[in-house]
């Protein structure tokens, strides 16, 4: 072929866009893993279609939201211009980057490797998840405009992830019930060293150390708040009524709070749905990697690493969750500095403290006290992380308008962990080197001490299993 | 016959129930059964009760009544779905 031709060819693969091109690309990977061509053909279309529902959905979210952080700076001086998207549209945004088709063949070869030299207890076949690893990566790749020292911050990311895993396995499959099972995941990791420090401290304090707070009392008198729907219905009319109430003639603010609020409720209920078919599009590669995984894991002791959503369920999860939702909010206005308007990830807020459970024994105040003293940096660090968040967004072909309001999502654009890699990009090397040598220091670590290790995460030695 | 209706359950109503929905789904049209299957969050369940005649989660549900609940991870993790659709076929058929 002439070498004009190839040009345009690689043009027309790169002009696609991430709705056409991510489908192609799974339709592939998946065949490689061994799907069904019918099968893989519908699912990968079904990822293409999630990615378009989803951009209409943000789309719907920023043309609400960007006139009321408008109207809250123009009354109030309330400068809250960067939106919390959702970890949703993180998601997305992650998996339309570059790197993310890259990241899951990549990170399935690490995993076995760890295994095999016994490094690593965990196979990790939660590939839904894996857009957290791929997120550090577009980050990575944003800040060093290098697609490698992207995936080499993904995989670190990924490999940390396996020692969190085993870490916190014996206590979850104590505490929940689950043998066998461990947690992998990169957001609800982030919490934990937090969890241990605050837990150390209260047990210090007489008083303070004794009160528990009783979750199902909470669950029955807020649990309509739990739906999306009436959690961004409400939402909604609160920051509506912030921007526009009393601003001229009542039948004037009063539609427009009332289409806010109705708008933020669809976005609460939309935005799953949308997600959830991105996920129908995996089902064909995640089956494939589970069995090529276990396969070769064969007749060793493994935990098999699942997604977080599996211990969500727990009382003390979801009214941690519930309550969290106005201290958040509570949190963004009053903190100096903040620009983050939360709301997306206010429906998911339970997933701080699912692998914290066992480390509080299910302890409610401590649990709210602990997603309270982490969710300050976190807002920060959502302020630090959103013009790179934005930037990937962007490269993903996401509808944001230009020179509109920058996008996060508490979830992973308020962790600490891709804003550690973001922040060590610029010496690269150095950076990525030291902390790989972390992780590995924390694996011996959890060979060497393996009883002090697991009680440090909540597992409880005195208790048979 | 009244359609039968079954609720699946997960932490976000995205990914793991999912998977669960679908595969549940692909293997009673094999055999020939077509309930209705609802995907929601554990913590939306007791608002969605209405005619559900059984409860698949990953994750634990709160108080749901007489309502049969399985909570299981075989369709996750691939060991035990054969027993697990055994149970749920047990529920919804008449």
């Amino acid at each position: 072929m002439e070498i004009g031709a190839l040009q345009s060819v690689v043009d027309f693969f790169l002009g696609l866009g991430a709705s056409v091109l991510l489908p192609i690309i799974l339709f592939i990977l998946a065949l490689v893993f061994g799907a069904k061509p019918g099968k893989a053909l519908r699912s990968s279309l079904m990822f293409g279609v999630g990615f378009i529902g989803l951009n209409l959905v943000i789309g719907l979210l920023m043309n609400q939201i960007g006139p009321v952080s408008q109207g809250m700076v123009e009354r109030f001086g309330l400068k809250l211009d960067i939106i919390d998207v959702g970890w949703p549209a993180c998601a997305s945004i992650a998996f339309g980057s570059k790197i993310s088709t890259i990241i899951i063949p990549t990170a399935i070869l690490l995993n076995l490797l760890l295994l095999f030299t016994r490094v690593t207890k965990t196979i990790n076949i939660d590939i839904w998840n894996f857009w957290h690893f791929a997120f550090v990566g577009g980050l990575v790749q944003w800040a060093t405009g290098n697609i490698w020292y992207g995936l080499i911050s993904a995989l670190i990311f990924s490999a940390a992830m396996l020692f969190m895993a085993d870490w916190t396995g014996p206590a979850i499959q104590q505490t929940m019930g689950l043998p066998g099972i461990s947690i992998p995941h990169g957001f609800t990791a982030a919490p934990v060293p937090f969890a241990i420090v605050i837990n150390k401290i209260i047990d210090l304090i007489p008083g303070l150390r004794d009160i528990k707070g009783d979750p199902d009392t909470i669950k029955k008198r807020f649990g309509l708040m739990g739906e999306p729907l009436i959690m961004g219905f409400v939402i909604g009319l609160i920051l509506a009524a912030v921007a526009y109430m009393g601003d001229g003639p009542w039948t004037g603010w009063l539609t427009k709070m009332l289409t806010v609020s109705v708008s933020l409720g669809a976005v609460m209920v939309l935005m799953p749905r949308m997600v959830s078919l991105l996920m129908e599009g995996l089902i064909p590669l995640s089956d494939a990697a589970r069995e090529f995984l276990q396969k070769h894991a064969k007749g060793r002791e493994i935990y098999i690493g699942l997604d977080s959503a599996i211990l969500v369920g727990h009382p003390t999860a979801i009214s941690t969750g519930l309550l969290m939702v106005p201290i958040t909010l509570i949190l963004a206005i009053i903190l100096p500095g903040n620009r983050v308007i939360p709301f997306g990830d206010l429906a998911v807020l339970p997933f701080l403290v699912a692998i914290v459970i066992p480390i509080v024994k299910a302890n409610l105040f401590r649990s709210v006290v602990i997603s309270t003293v982490f969710m300050i940096p976190s807002i920060y660090i959502m302020n630090y992380l959103a013009e790179g968040t934005t930037a990937a967004a962007l490269a993903a072909d996401f509808a944001i308008p230009e020179g509109a309001n920058l996008v996060t999502s508490i979830c992973d654009g308020g962790n600490w962990i891709p804003a550690l890699f973001l922040k060590v990009a610029d010496n690269f090397w150095i950076g990525n080197i030291i902390i790989a040598a972390v992780v590995a220091a924390l694996f011996i670590l959890l060979k060497k001490k393996p009883a002090a290790m697991n009680k440090l995460a909540g597992y409880d030695a005195a208790k048979v299993d | 016959m009244v359609k039968k209706k079954i609720l699946v359950s997960c932490g976000t109503a995205v990914a793991t129930s999912t998977v669960v929905l679908r595969k549940i789904e692909e293997i009673l049209a094999e055999k020939g059964m077509n309930p209705t299957l609802v995907q929601c969050k554990a913590a939306e369940v007791p608002s969605k009760l209405d005619g559900v005649d059984l409860i698949v989660t990953t994750t634990p549900v709160g108080d749901v009544g007489d309502i049969p609940v399985i909570q299981t991870l075989s369709f996750l993790t691939g060991i035990g779905i054969d027993a697990d659709m055994e149970k749920i076929i047990s529920y919804i058929k008449d």
